[in-house]
């Protein structure tokens, strides 16, 4: 009990919307593809990587190495095998659809109509052969179908299956209230169980159902039955009722959930609690799984300086954090996704602290700071200002011995540099670069490059980087004996 | 290290010889005119003494400085500054701040007494006081007659 309200204490509303929002995508994920082939290998998938999980907090390396391989390969074969499967799903759905409706088809057949035509087809013993697809695409299995697209009705269905009609032979396929192809040719059955009594259009019908899950409507034009092929199996049709109530299953839709809505609720509330459910155990084992605990060494980054200040020197550039949660989210978090941000803007000129709060810390959710080092930061602050300085020449090596320097004038004698001012005040002269002696031999002058330390020094705007240094020289006078 | 002496200058009641009142004449002459630098650096009206000379040197022999100048080998050992103030006005004393590299190494007091007064400070050189040097003279209130830079070289 302590433990669970441990877990649910540190819940933020983030959390919340992010269980509710992915609860709701898989709810619709199912919603959307049920009944499909697709959605029972997505099921296997989801089942292997569970079975990953536990191998792998099992310990059992190799299996766990096996099965997220395989997961990893199934989850491509999915999209590459049913690609069409997916494709119809998500063609035929408009947008209303894929976020809202929880109907099982969108597009409703007209039952009556059927019934009626069924019912005539059979009393005259007209052979028929319907077929009312469902979610899985037929393009592959039927063949040599004539485009017709009309309207469905009971006199059209009578006209196609007339037996002087050149493709009364062939399947009708509807597709909601529209005939989409005639005299369609359909894969045979295989099976060699068949009751002798079951000719070539039942083999057909059958063999479809076989392969898909439409269901197929069997007129036989010698005994005039009506037989359903669905799911691999016939059913025979001894009443019209039972034919009704196999298409409805069949077609589902607005009309199939008004016929059994209890069960159809019941069905869409198991699975909104089982993907509620499924998200909740999936956030839980990311954001409070196991404890880890890592040590990470960050680069501090100081933000909103006030304009005319710049940081003279800081106490820390790194700092260390001691970070904890759950092992998936410490495992894959990377230094460079953890950044410290010291916001200077309330900064004064001169040694401010700050301490390292949890504000001032960007971590991914889910992690959580044990420990910060050092808790507290200190950053001197200066205000940029201009100061005029002399320049001094750094002489450097050896002037030959009966040579003696009697002046080096700089021009200009002074620049104007730019600096904070804590730094500024305790310079008092500028140097040039090291300029060696060694050649000198009579008076002249040199340019030199100035040398401006600390290199956050910076020269005004008028003032260049060179001086000119006049040198005047002259034989050393012998000293007199004491 | 360091050492500070002064100098009177020779009394004019013993008798000059004709050069050395030349050259009083020339130094009171040139006494209007200063250093250059040492009138833009800090040349403050009204003060009990006037700088009228600031040099480095190697050696001061006679009262005078040896060898001035503006790089100095360390081979040689100890280097001066060497100062004439003319006129002191009342008794008063100087200061000679002593930097490397703009870090001050040494401050002396150096007296000065009327009517006119040379004076000089010096250090003794080590390895380490290669680089440019600067010697800072103020007045008791700290006001600047006059900097001199130099360098300390091999």
């Amino acid at each position: 009990m302590k433990n669970l309200l441990f877990l649910l204490s540190g819940i933020r509303w983030q959390d919340i919307v992010d269980i509710i929002l992915n609860s709701y995508i898989l709810f619709r994920c199912y919603v959307i593809l049920r009944g499909t082939n697709a959605f029972r290998v997505l099921i296997g998938i989801v089942l292997l990587w569970f079975c990953q999980r536990i191998a792998l907090y099992a310990g059992l390396i190799v299996t766990s190495w096996a099965i997220q391989a395989i997961t990893a390969v199934a989850a491509i074969i999915i999209i590459v095998v049913f690609r069409n499967e997916i494709s119809n799903v998500l063609q035929a759905k408009t947008l209303k659809t894929l976020l809202w409706d929880v109907t099982h088809k969108t597009v409703d057949t007209p039952v009556e109509v059927l019934l009626e035509t069924v019912y005539e087809l059979s009393r005259t013993h007209t052979g028929a052969l319907i077929v009312l697809p469902a979610r899985d695409s037929l393009e592959e299995v039927v063949h040599a179908g004539i485009p017709w697209n009309g309207q469905m009705s009971k006199e059209m269905l009578l006209s196609i299956f007339w037996p002087d009609n050149p493709v009364h032979d062939g399947a009708v396929i509807l597709q909601g209230s529209r005939v989409r192809e005639v005299g369609a040719i359909l894969p045979l059955s295989r099976n060699k169980d068949l009751p002798s009594c079951y000719g070539t259009r039942h083999r057909a019908g059958l063999g479809l159902t076989e392969h898909t899950d439409a269901m197929v409507i069997i007129v036989s034009e010698e005994r005039g039955n009506v037989t359903v092929a669905r799911k691999g199996h016939f059913v025979e049709i001894q009443r019209m009722e039972e034919l009704a109530d196999a298409l409805h299953s069949h077609l589902g839709g607005a009309e199939g959930m008004a016929r059994h809505p209890r069960r159809a609720k019941r069905e869409l509330g198991i699975a909104a609690l089982v993907s509620f459910l499924l998200v909740v155990g999936i956030w839980f084992t990311f954001s409070r799984g196991q404890e880890s605990l890592v040590t990470l060494e960050v680069p501090v980054q100081y933000l909103n300086r006030s304009p005319g200040m710049e940081i003279l020197s800081t106490s820390a550039d790194k700092v260390r954090l001691n970070l904890t949660g759950a092992d998936a989210l410490i495992r894959n978090i990377r230094p460079e996704q953890v950044a410290v941000r010291i916001n200077l803007a309330n900064g004064q000129i001169g040694s401010n602290s700050f301490a390292i709060t949890q504000d001032d810390i960007r971590l991914s959710p889910g992690i959580v700071i044990e420990r910060v080092e050092p808790a507290t930061i200190t950053v001197v602050l200066d205000a940029m200002v201009q100061k005029e300085i002399p320049v001094q020449v750094d002489w450097v090596g050896t002037l030959p011995a009966n040579l003696i320097m009697l002046s080096a004038t700089v021009t200009p004698a002074t620049v104007t540099v730019y600096g904070g001012s804590l730094m500024v005040k305790t310079i008092a002269t500028v140097y040039t670069e090291p300029l060696t002696l060694d050649d000198i031999r009579e008076s002249g002058s040199l340019t030199a490059n100035l040398a401006l330390t600390p290199p956050s020094l910076r020269l005004a705007a008028d003032s260049r980087g060179h001086v000119k240094i006049t040198y005047v020289v002259k034989r050393k006078t012998p000293q007199a004996a004491p | 290290m360091f050492a500070s002496h002064y100098l009177p200058t020779p009394p004019a009641a013993a008798g000059p010889p004709k050069g050395a009142i030349l050259l009083l004449a020339l130094l009171v002459a040139l006494g209007s005119l200063r250093p250059a630098a040492a009138a833009n650096e800090a040349d403050v009206p009204r003060r009990p003494a006037a700088l009228l000379r600031a040099v480095m040197c190697e050696d001061i022999q006679n009262f005078a400085p040896v060898n001035p100048a503006v790089v100095f080998p360390i081979t040689i050992g100890k280097i001066f500054c060497f100062n004439i103030f003319d006129p002191v006005v009342q008794k008063t004393f100087i200061y000679h701040d002593w930097y490397c590299r703009d870090k001050l190494s040494k401050r002396v007091k150096l007296d000065l007494q009327t009517p006119r007064w040379s004076t000089y400070s010096s250090i003794q050189l080590r390895e380490e006081d290669k680089g440019p040097w600067h010697v800072i003279i103020t007045d008791p209130d700290g006001n600047i007659f006059h900097i001199l830079r130099f360098s300390i070289t091999d």
